[in-house]
């Protein structure tokens, strides 16, 4: 390699050497003596127009990256740290809310998750907000908030708070045994000698008893006899029932009968009620004949008083006279009080 | 039937076949170095090596900014097709973004940019050095008391870097939004959610990583061509092999890097 030092600096600047022009040389793109208005110019320009992109793109980096922005500070604590990295996302409904900064072991053997919570979306974590860490068959592990009560105080900076974990293989194992235990009892239950074997043996016993030709009954019984038993028994109700309902038609016939002898138009009650509306004028003019009868008797009384004794049996006689009179006016009023010819027509049962 | 003093100068040369190219790349570094020393070195810029950088930093990066950045909208938009379809229809369609980012923007493009830079600019450069150096340009501008590593091989190793490194960066930046207008169509309702997902990809250490593995990249593609233009004297000189050497020796540096940030990002 060439190593000739350069000239020394107070000799003026002289023209660039032009390179000779050769097929090699040609090759290059800046190989063309061709002269470049405002070279410098535009060489200053492509480099600013380069420093400014790179740090155009830096400074999105940074933005992207939250710098710029306040944080608050939260602590999680885990009682393992698999499926954590620095720079997982926790997740509020689904949007990033915060960074994992760094985790580390603590002091009573627990893992101490550091986050940075944006500031302004850290109001939605609240004081009763719940954290979970997922982990997944795919994919890497999720850390995420959930707040049920939003109107709950919000949380604080450097709050510590508990963290649910769930991982995909632990519940698998524990589902797996599970299933295992299942397909143990399947098994068991499907077995040669077990107990639903049986019963489906009985069961199909019980079935082709069912298709017999006494059908339910014999399959109920166990025995075609007892089976036989209870159908002529059901004949019998039946033609019991029969006669009940041939002596329950003539009844009706009866009765049908004996209203219209009784009530009909020309039955025993219009005829009874006709006998007693008689009687009653019989028995009004009964009355008052006994009425005459006693004033006459008074008249009597008063013109015999002299003869008191020897009108004593008169007397008794009256008050016979009197004693039958009244026993025939309660007669009267007895039959006044009775149906039909109450005046309230109702008929008292005992 | 060869001769056996043939064969023996063929075994003597060939057993020195490591010891070769050892000092090849341990020249290749040490220019490396060096270089790196005179540019950061204010007394390297010389009017005419001022001069000399603006013509290769403008002349080299401005006429394929335009088409290199349609090339890579292009390649985005197919790559950024495929990873959708293909993790929808694996119902991963979650990981879609985070994949395009990762796969295009911080794997594919920086490797791209610098190889086309190389195929572009540095390897003709270092090409056009040999035949400086063949002609005797060197020793007319050491005639003329003017350094010709500063005032010929300097801009050109710049210009390279340069160039490597304002193509990556455009690049990106349109592979980005063409991966968010790919992923969530004409709409600014991903712009959140987009925005998350890049802060996501690009933590400190793989933004730190991305951008020395991008510099590494310009450096490599600009310094192996010419370090190699400029040692391999010893060998018939022709063109042709200082531009087949330099292009195996940087596709050896650039697998290198690639693997290294590889290793740095993912294990």
């Amino acid at each position: 390699m060439a190593t000739t030092p350069p000239p020394p600096a107070h000799e003026p600047p002289k023209p660039p050497p032009t390179p000779p022009e050769t097929p090699v040389q040609k090759s290059e793109p800046a190989s063309r003596n061709i002269p470049i208005r405002n070279l410098e110019m535009k060489a200053t320009l492509l480099l600013a127009f380069t420093v400014a992109l790179i740090l155009a793109v830096a400074l999105l980096l940074a933005k992207s990256r939250g710098y710029f922005e306040p944080k608050q500070h939260l602590i999680l604590v885990a009682d393992n740290a698999e499926g954590v990295v620095a720079g997982m996302d926790l997740t509020f409904s689904g949007f990033p809310i915060g960074t994992v900064k760094k985790f580390s072991l603590g002091d009573t053997g627990q893992v101490r998750i550091e986050i940075d919570v944006v500031k302004k979306d850290a109001k939605w974590l609240r004081t009763s907000s719940v954290f979970t860490l997922i982990k997944n068959i795919f994919g890497p592990a999720q850390l995420r908030a959930y707040s049920g009560v939003l109107t709950d105080p919000p949380l604080p900076d450097g709050a510590e708070r508990p963290v649910l974990r769930g991982d995909f293989n632990e519940e698998a194992a524990r589902v797996v045994g599970a299933a295992k235990d299942v397909l143990d009892n399947l098994n068991r239950i499907t077995s040669e000698n077990s107990d639903l074997n049986r019963s489906m043996a009985n069961l199909q016993v019980f079935t082709q008893k069912l298709q017999g030709k006494r059908g339910a009954l014999e399959a109920v019984f166990g025995n075609p006899q007892d089976a036989q038993k209870l159908v002529d028994a059901v004949q019998r109700a039946n033609s019991a029932m029969a006669e009940i309902q041939r002596l329950a038609q003539r009844g009706e016939s009866f009765v049908s009968h004996a209203d219209t002898r009784v009530f009909g138009p020309n039955g025993l009650a219009t005829d009874a009620q006709a006998s007693v509306r008689q009687l009653q004028g019989l028995l009004t003019d009964a009355r008052g004949s006994l009425q005459r009868v006693d004033a006459v008797l008074k008249e009597a009384q008063g013109a015999v008083s002299n003869v008191k004794g020897a009108t004593e049996d008169l007397g008794s006689l009256r008050n016979e006279v009197e004693a039958s009179l009244r026993r025939v006016e309660d007669m009267i009023n007895d039959l006044q009080r009775k149906w039909p010819f109450a005046k309230e027509r109702k008929i008292e049962l005992p | 039937m060869a001769h056996p003093s043939t064969v023996a100068r063929a075994l003597h040369y060939s057993s020195k076949a490591p010891l070769r190219w050892l000092a090849a790349w341990g020249r290749i570094t040490f220019f490396g170095s060096v270089m790196v020393v005179r540019a950061l070195s204010p007394k390297s810029y010389s009017p005419q090596t001022r001069y000399n950088l603006a013509r290769h930093v403008y002349v080299d990066t401005a006429p394929i900014l335009g088409w290199f950045t349609a090339l890579i909208s292009l390649f985005t938009l197919i790559i950024t097709r495929i990873v959708i379809v293909t993790s929808s229809s694996y119902g991963l369609s979650q990981y879609a973004l985070e994949m395009v980012v990762r796969v295009l923007v911080v794997e594919l493009i920086p490797l791209t940019a610098a190889l086309f830079v190389a195929l572009r600019c540095t390897i003709p450069s270092g090409a056009a050095l040999v035949e400086m150096r063949r002609i005797g340009h060197f020793s007319k501008l050491r005639r003329q008391r003017l350094d010709p590593v500063a005032v010929e091989v300097l801009p050109r190793l710049l210009a390279g870097i340069f160039a490597c490194i304002t193509l990556a960066a455009l690049s990106c930046v349109v592979a980005g939004v063409l991966a968010y207008f790919g992923v969530y169509g004409p709409t600014s309702a991903g712009a959140d959610a987009y925005m998350h997902a890049i802060g996501h990809v690009f933590n400190p250490m793989f933004t730190f990583i991305f951008m020395i593995k991008t510099l590494f990249f310009a450096i490599a593609v600009s310094v192996t061509p010419m370090a190699s233009g400029l040692n391999n004297i010893e060998d018939d000189g022709s063109r042709e092999s200082a531009a087949l050497q330099g292009l195996v020796r940087m596709f050896g540096v650039l697998l290198m890097l690639e693997a290294l940030s590889l290793v740095a990002n993912y294990i």
